[in-house]
């Protein structure tokens, strides 16, 4: 795995027209946001797609990435994540659900602080405060792309005791990450 | 609180946004909210950071080689280049990339690289030492450059040069010495950029005293078009 001073650098320099550096910011992390995009989507060649739609956005947004103590991996990850789930959110609508056709577009942009092993440790220590239920329900949406309406039929309880159970599972997680 | 009261509180709502859990008219009003709040966008960003950690679980799967050769030939493969990309990108994904970058906050001082280089130049030592970055904004007539290396030796600036064709070097200025900067390009010489070369020399404070590079150079580069 590269460095976080490595991507950094990688992405900055994308952001110059570099195409070498888009290429070793490619060959390091491709395999990272092909993981993100394949357990949002479930399907290798839609996860393909996806992945490299993505890297279109890193390439074009590059530019937009400052590297004043933002956390380069997160700002990728979002983006691959975020644009998966924009696609499973299309592939739901044109199923015909509409409820989920009703739901989010993804969230926005990425940037944050220092990442350390320290920081997943962290937060998965958040986590398991949860019930073990809530905690799922939360893993769910962010890495399955779940909607409340996918959560609640997942755990078979109606939406509005779904939308409860995780808001106050998001401020039990708040309060534990940031005491 | 009872089961169903549902906690309306900004820390829920805006892992809620991050999570993609908000209907299209909440996100877009909670967008709002953010670009005039920056309490809301740290917490924003402290969900980003946070939920990205969950992917440490996340198996890491190479992608089959052609995601590449597909990226490649769709981004690089016109011949003009990725100026190509201004007119090929679809406005539905160019709208997307525009809400997803729209908080990025940035330092208020930061020089911003150019949003569409017209040139690139590695500025690189005879061994290959990468020394300075530099795109060329056609847009503000200013060359964006990056300090790849450390500062210069105290008591020596580094003065920028461009050689085109057989001309003599002529001073395109001095470079920072250790933060990214814009020198602005004169008309006559942005001109002369396409396939010429840049140099850089050391020289005393205040820059070459002859009109001429005086002390050793350290990095040449060719001008590319991008």
């Amino acid at each position: 795995m590269a460095t976080r001073d490595e991507i950094d650098n990688w992405i900055a320099r994308c952001a110059l027209g570099d195409r070498s550096a888009f290429k070793n910011l490619y060959d390091h992390t491709s395999a990272k946001l092909f993981g993100v995009t394949l357990r949002v989507l479930k399907d290798r060649g839609e996860a393909e797609d996806a992945l490299q739609e993505a890297y279109v956005k890193i390439w074009k947004g590059s530019k937009r990435y400052a590297s004043g103590g933002a956390s380069p991996m997160t700002w990728l990850i979002t983006i691959a994540r975020n644009h998966a789930i924009d696609r499973l959110r299309v592939r739901k609508t044109t199923e015909g659900d509409d409820k989920i056709a009703e739901m989010p577009d993804a969230a926005p942009g990425p940037e944050a602080r220092a990442v350390a092993a320290s920081e997943a440790k962290r937060v998965e220590e958040c986590f398991s405060t949860l019930e073990p239920d809530r905690a799922t329900a939360v893993r769910r949406a962010y890495l399955e792309g779940d909607s409340y309406a996918d959560l609640a039929r997942h755990f078979d309880v109606p939406l509005n005791t779904m939308r409860t159970w995780l808001r106050r599972s998001l401020i039990k997680l708040r309060e534990c990450l940031e005491p | 609180m009872s089961e169903t009261e549902l906690p309306d509180d900004d820390r829920a709502q805006a892992g809620e946004y991050v999570l993609g859990l908000m209907s299209m008219e909440d996100a877009a009003a909670f967008r709002a909210r953010i670009s005039r709040e920056p309490g809301l966008a740290a917490l924003v960003l402290a969900w980003q950071e946070d939920f990205a950690q969950l992917t440490d679980e996340v198996e890491a799967v190479p992608p089959p080689s052609r995601v590449w050769r597909h990226l490649e030939r769709d981004l690089f493969g016109g011949a003009t280049g990725p100026r190509w990309l201004l007119a090929g990108i679809p406005g539905l994904l160019a709208g997307a990339l525009a809400v997803m970058l729209l908080f990025v906050p940035l330092p208020g001082d930061l020089v911003r690289p150019p949003a569409d280089p017209v040139y690139h130049i590695d500025l690189a030592s005879a061994e290959g030492t990468l020394i300075f970055a530099a795109g060329y904004d056609g847009e503000t007539n200013e060359l964006f450059v990056r300090p790849e290396t450390d500062a210069p030796e105290e008591g020596t600036v580094r003065e920028l040069w461009i050689i085109a064709g057989d001309n003599q070097p002529v001073s395109m200025g001095l470079l920072p010495d250790d933060e990214p900067a814009r020198l602005a390009v004169d008309p006559d010489i942005a001109r002369q950029l396409a396939g010429a070369t840049l140099a850089i020399s050391v020289e005393p404070p205040g820059g070459s005293p002859t009109g001429a590079p005086t002390g050793p150079v350290i990095a040449t580069g060719p001008v590319e078009t991008l």
